[in-house]
């Protein structure tokens, strides 16, 4: 009897803590788990109780990389709740911190997590000897979003300055305009990372399976505001994401899945770029169409081309918001006012990993009573079970260590986010 | 003979690891002088030969407990990294509740979540409520740079350098406006200095994420709030975020 | 008086803005700052007061004092700053308090890097127009100065007032149009002064020449414990005050570990850890002691260092105090309700300037090389460093002096000499206590350090001469003492009786045994050593017992015989009232004392007792001249 145990144990290079488990007898798969292991911190608990002005700080401490993007959804659910309205200043400053978020999630992604599997070593680290010139150009990025994140929020991990209705401080003219110039001055570089990435796709697997795209969609490339879109179903309110995200137990299982039209459907930016595409930005187009990635492509590896096209949005649409800034002029003190009142608010937003969903509810002094939140990767679990079903039949003949690559190469590919969810995954697969 | 460190994180964000590759083109200069041996986010290889041990995040269950005793052998020298590490997180709010109490509303029904050892949350303990920390780098997340100099102390045999004095020194060296002038509950007077008062420079209050200093002048500054009309309410909701260990300690005291 | 019109003078000052560093006051929100100007738009003449006072030019925040390079042995190299700058609309009262900034850093162990940024700034003063509400510069009398700036300028509104206080000032106005000012308009000019000094009178019932008496007479008042109870201990008054300049002075390298820098940072008396030496003991520990000290300070002790009152009612500490403790005016009131005469001293916030008149070259603050000749382990916490100078000269101390001695990268700590004053070389005996001392203890014959000093005020030989000596010494207060007992053996005939008592916790603790047993040989001195205890498998052949009990157990005249203890802070006081029931006079007694310390020069202020600096007026005291300081003997 051949057979072939991969146990993949705290899988490397993702966020978070995951264990991949194959075990194949003569060819036959026995079981296929996606095990997340991580430790369950009950966000939605000690939610409880606290007042208004808090619970975006506590909310960014869901995840180190997207917590911009938690603070801004966790944000626009309160404020829907208290009917809270922001201005357009405070609007455009915000989708330049998501965008910010956005490139600093997907290099990292693209330069620190994946790279290194394109050139078959174990991280990094090693491309700094054969490499040199990629990594710097990787970690100029990098900083690059980072700085932005600074000036917009005062931090990337943990913003500061976010608060119901506006901002604590917001940049000024001169710093804005010394943003715009190198924003305008990064897009080389990004156009040398991407023939880098070009040359060596070749490394990722061609690999399709047909499933639902789900990401906010509306009359721009949806990242801040917009309603659910689906690939199968269309568009549908931000209300109904509950009966959209379904979160429910597999009487053969211990975990929550989530599933809509089919039985498993994927989130992120491949699924963004499926439904919005079209309402790219001209550079983000142009860096889709040389990858040859169009829309629907239910090839998963190519989620981390989406995150490269989405690079080039992001850069191109910030430089719009800050020229639209710098034509308006900068106003002081913007915020909105508003006073507390008990209701409930459902928050939406695209973070790097795909669509979030806040749902708070405020008793009349402004403490929460009540939480819920959906988080992106969450959903992705199913669908990165079917795809490892799918994909392990493809992979039999290989050598055992390529295997394992593979299956390790697909997990990241969704650029998974595990520390957010803080559900539990075990899927048994038995034929 | 370069020093040896291993990165390892249990319950967390990993944003604290984050500022470790945040420190963009001097991660190159850290690995020239350190030689990372682990690093999960980041790289395939492990090693369980190590000398420095960083650790992110708290520990929340019997398996986080028996993995960190392991990691506390192997390492000569253990830094607890953040305010998971080091406090126990906004987590440690959970402890509030009984545990039970908190996984009902999280996963309603509990049955299917029971005897697993995935879901055997205790109430969450800072790293050295379970082993010997030698040293700690506060903030939620760390100052990447405080980090950078705490690791230089050690691998020069220096005491690890953190201050004992508030916010308010590096408010004012700063010279920000201090925000009691603005109405704000700051928690900056009582909060340990070192991160250079960043969310006062940015106007918003400190909420105390770095630990309290040694010996916070408690009554003073309940007096300051009384003569700012904010509500000792007001000021427990905002100790609790980071600081849940603190209202613990005084609790159990005073039972 | 000259007069210039508001138009030329814009234009004066953005011509200054092209060709140097300007720095002027501008609004920060509804605040005021000194910062860089961009143009003469963002002057504001018009302010009250600024967060920060402009010592922050002379004295920065963070100053980098000098950089090290950890590649080669020992190479330091001191940080040179150049830069001319110019800095617009200091207020009198800050000009009186740069004045006595310059009084406090010139005037003994002149300070080079302050002098440095001194001598390179053009002081362009403004006459005040507005008030800040706590301000009380009017009580103080510093509403004026008529010295201390380079020009002194009052706006008038469509014209500016200008009163040429240096030549450097005169080079600056060449070539812009002046005429001279008319009677009227010297009139509006003092005008404006005494309005505003009349507008910053706030009621200060004690006048600054009553200060000193008045803290004097109330230093034990219970007002103090009740206003430090609402103390955060935050420091703000003292960061944000222009006559408070301590500071901390750390080491830090950067991560390619090859290079790093000594630098000074702000450091303030109310902080809890001001007083904290390497063993944790902290000499300043209750909150109301920091709290009366920084009034002392400016009211009691600069006064009689300086002869300044060290207070220029800036208004800055009252109105930044959360808790609202630091106002000077109500606390002297509150003081003075409690007393009923007061003298008065002939001093005020007023002082000479003396910044034109000096010149500064040596620095102050760069070690020389020295080489580690010799190391010999005395215990297990103990060794004894012999050192030489890299320059071949001897270090030429007398005993009980120290010198501050540097590990670039690892920080510089005050270590008593240990040796007599002859050869070239000295000894150190140091214990591992903190950072600095860890490292010297890794080190080995032929490794570098850096030696600055020797400082401070040492045993006087001259005095001790023919005398009958009793030394007394606990524990690590051996090594200080011994380099007079040293001396004292070597020119025995110079001295009457001598008598030595040592003694420390455990046998295993004993310094220097085989010099004790020369001690314990001689026949020309009485030697007695004791432990607190003897644990069982240690052989002792001393006494047992505190060192108080090795007192009765020697001969000697308490009225004729001069006492010299050191030891840990705890011993003094035992020993010294044994000694004065014996009947020892006060005058015989001498003592060396430790404090945290820094610079080594009397200017980091973290050495002081009461009004005393240990470093400056120590570390050997004679007790009569400091039985009545409070923070003398803890």
């Amino acid at each position: 009897m051949n057979k072939i145990n991969i146990t993949v144990e705290h899988l490397t290079r993702v966020e978070g803590h995951g264990n991949i488990v194959v075990n194949l007898t003569d060819g036959r798969i026995e079981r296929i788990q996606w095990q997340v292991s991580e430790a369950p911190r009950m966000f939605e608990s000690f939610l409880r109780g606290k007042p208004y002005y808090e619970i975006s700080h506590i909310t960014s401490r869901i995840c180190g990389i997207c917590s911009i993007g938690h603070a801004l959804c966790s944000l626009k659910a309160t404020e829907a709740a208290m009917g809270i309205e922001i201005s357009e200043q405070t609007l455009l400053l915000r989708k330049l911190a998501l965008h910010a978020e956005n490139i600093q999630s997907h290099i990292l992604h693209i330069g620190y997590l994946v790279a290194p599997d394109l050139f078959r070593v174990g991280s990094v680290f090693h491309l700094v000897k054969t490499h040199k010139e990629t990594v710097l150009k990787i970690i100029k990025l990098h900083r690059l979003a980072n700085e932005m994140s600074d000036l917009i929020c005062g931090r990337t991990t943990h913003p500061i300055t976010l608060i119901p209705g506006g901002f604590t401080d917001i940049p000024s003219k001169k710093q804005l305009e010394d943003l715009r110039k190198k924003l305008t001055e990064i897009i080389p570089v990004c156009d040398d990372l991407s023939q880098v990435f070009l040359e060596n796709i070749h490394m990722l697997p061609e690999f399709s399976r047909e499933t639902e795209y789900i990401a906010l969609t509306g009359d721009e490339y949806a990242l801040y505001d917009g309603v659910i879109g689906s690939t199968d179903t269309g568009k549908h309110p931000i209300e109904s994401y509950e009966a959209i995200t379904n979160e429910f137990v597999v009487p053969h299982s211990t975990a929550k899945f989530a599933r809509h039209a089919r039985e498993s459907y994927m989130v992120g930016a491949l699924a963004r770029f499926n439904l919005n595409s079209d309402r790219l930005s001209p550079m983000g187009k142009i860096c889709a169409k040389r990858f040859g990635l169009k829309p629907v492509n239910y090839n998963p590896f190519m989620n981390n081309v989406a995150q490269l096209v989405e690079i080039y949005h992001c850069i191109e649409d910030s430089i719009d918001i800050v020229d639209k800034l710098l034509e308006k002029g900068l106003k002081k003190n913007d915020n909105a006012k508003y006073t507390v009142k008990a209701g409930r608010g459902i928050g939406a937003a695209e973070v790097p990993r795909g669509i979030l969903f806040h749902d708070y509810t405020y008793n009349e002094s402004g403490l929460c009573t009540k939480a819920n939140l959906v988080i992106p990767t969450n959903q992705n679990h199913n669908n990165i079970t079917k795809d490892l079903e799918a994909f392990v039949p493809m992979l039999l003949g290989k050598q055992e260590k390529e295997i394992e690559l593979n299956l390790e190469m697909l997990v990241r590919a969704y650029d998974p986010c595990i520390s957010c969810s803080t559900h539990y995954l075990k899927v048994e697969f038995k034929r | 003979m370069k020093t040896k460190v291993a990165f390892f994180d249990f319950g967390g964000c990993e944003g604290c690891q984050l500022q470790i590759a945040n420190l963009e083109e001097d991660v190159l200069r850290l690995i020239d002088i350190v030689k990372i041996v682990s690093f999960r986010e980041i790289m395939k290889e492990h090693s369980d030969d190590y000398d420095i041990a960083v650790i992110e995040g708290s520990i929340m269950r019997p398996m986080d407990e028996e993995r960190l005793k392991k990691i506390r052998k192997n390492a000569k020298i253990l830094i607890a990294l953040g305010a998971c590490a080091c406090l126990g997180g906004v987590q440690r709010m959970i402890n509030q509740w009984p545990v039970e109490e908190s996984k009902e509303i999280v996963y309603g029904n509990s049955e299917k979540i029971k005897d697993n050892p995935y879901f055997d949350n205790f109430h969450t303990k800072a790293v050295d409520e379970v082993v010997k920390v030698d040293a700690y780098v506060p903030g939620c997340p760390i100052d990447r740079n405080e980090f950078v100099r705490i690791l230089i102390a050690i691998i020069q045999g220096k005491k690890p350098p953190l201050p004992d004095y508030p916010l308010c020194v590096e408010c004012k060296k700063k010279e920000n406006i201090c925000l009691f002038e603005e109405g704000k509950l700051c928690l900056g007077p009582i909060t340990r200095a070192g991160c250079n008062a960043i969310c006062p420079s940015y106007g918003s209050e400190c909420e105390g994420c770095r630990g309290f200093i040694s010996h916070p002048e408690e009554r003073a500054y309940k007096e300051v709030l009384e003569n700012y009309s904010i509500s000792v309410e007001e000021l427990l909701h905002k100790k609790s975020i980071f600081n849940y260990r603190y209202i613990e300690k005084k609790r159990d005291k005073n039972e | 008086m000259k007069i210039m019109l508001k138009e030329e003078f814009l234009s004066f000052v953005d011509g200054l803005i092209e060709s140097m560093d300007v720095e002027g006051v501008k609004a920060k929100d509804k605040k005021f700052v000194f910062d860089r100007l961009g143009s003469s738009e963002e002057l504001r003449l018009d302010y009250d007061t600024t967060i920060l006072p402009p010592k922050k030019y002379f004295l920065p925040q963070y100053e980098t004092i000098m950089k090290f390079d950890l590649s080669k042995q020992f190479s330091v190299k001191k940080e040179e700053d150049h830069e001319k700058r110019v800095i617009i609309g200091v207020h009198p009262y800050d000009i009186v308090a740069i004045k006595q900034m310059d009084k406090y850093f010139l005037d003994t162990h002149p300070d080079d890097l302050y002098f440095q940024k001194r001598k390179n700034t053009v002081i362009i003063g403004s006459n005040i127009l507005n008030v800040s509400e706590k301000a009380f510069f009017g009580d103080m009398e510093t509403g004026y100065v008529d010295s201390g700036y380079d020009l002194m300028i009052t706006d008038l509104g469509d014209r500016v007032a200008i009163e040429i206080g240096t030549e450097a000032g005169r080079d600056l106005l060449r070539g812009y149009s002046l005429r001279e000012a008319s009677t009227g308009e010297i009139e509006e000019v003092k005008r404006i002064i005494n309005d505003a000094s009349e507008k910053a009178k706030r009621g200060l019932r004690v006048k600054p020449q009553k200060w000193h008496d008045l803290l004097e007479k109330s230093y034990n008042s219970e007002i103090w414990k009740k206003q430090a109870e609402k103390c955060l201990s935050c420091g703000t008054c003292t960061l944000v005050c222009p006559t408070c300049f301590c500071y901390d002075v750390t080491d830090e390298i950067d991560l390619t570990l090859k290079e790093g820098k000594r630098i000074r940072t702000w450091d303030g008396c109310l902080l809890r850890n001001f007083t904290e030496v390497a063993s944790g003991e902290i000499f300043r520990e209750k909150t109301e002691d920091r709290y009366r000290h920084r009034f002392n300070r400016k009211g009691r002790y600069l006064p009689t260092l300086l002869g300044f009152v060290a207070c220029v009612g800036c208004g800055r500490c009252s109105s930044q105090c959360i808790p609202d403790i630091a106002d000077p005016v109500n606390l002297m009131n509150m003081l003075a309700e409690e007393v009923s005469h007061l003298e008065e001293k002939s001093v005020s916030p007023h002082t000479e300037t003396i910044i034109q008149s000096t010149e500064v070259e040596k620095p102050l603050y760069v070690p020389m090389p020295a080489t580690i000749k010799n190391v010999k382990k005395l215990t297990k916490t103990e060794k004894l460093f012999e050192i030489e100078l890299d320059n071949g000269r001897s270090l030429g101390h007398m005993p009980g002096q120290f010198v501050e001695i540097s590990i670039p990268g690892y920080g510089e700590a005050p270590i008593s000499v240990s040796s007599s004053p002859d050869g070239k070389r000295f000894q150190l005996i140091v214990r591992k206590m903190g950072d600095l001392t860890s490292k010297l203890h890794t080190m080995k014959e032929g490794d570098k350090v850096g030696i600055r000093g020797p400082f401070g005020n040492g045993f006087d030989l001259e005095a001790l001469r023919g005398k009958n000596l009793i030394f007394i010494a606990g524990g690590l207060g051996l090594a200080p003492m011994r380099s007079l007992i040293s001396y004292v053996l070597k020119n025995r005939m110079d001295f009457g009786e001598v008598t030595i008592l040592y003694g420390c916790k455990e046998p295993c603790e004993v310094l220097l045994k085989e010099e004790i047993e020369e001690w314990e040989k001689r026949e020309d001195i009485q030697f007695l050593k004791s432990v607190d205890r003897c644990p069982e498998n240690e052989k002792w052949s001393g006494e047992i017992g505190v060192i108080t009990s090795l007192i009765p157990k020697v001969k000697f005249d308490p009225k004729n015989t001069t006492a010299i203890i050191v030891g840990p802070p705890v011993m003094y006081k035992f020993v010294i009232d044994d000694l004065k029931n014996l009947g020892m006079p006060e005058e015989n007694i001498i003592v060396s004392l430790e404090r945290r310390m820094k610079c080594g020069v009397g200017k980091c202020g973290h050495c002081q007792i009461n009004g005393i600096y240990v470093c400056k007026d120590g570390p050997v005291f004679n007790y009569k001249d400091i039985k009545d300081l409070p923070e003398a003997f803890t």
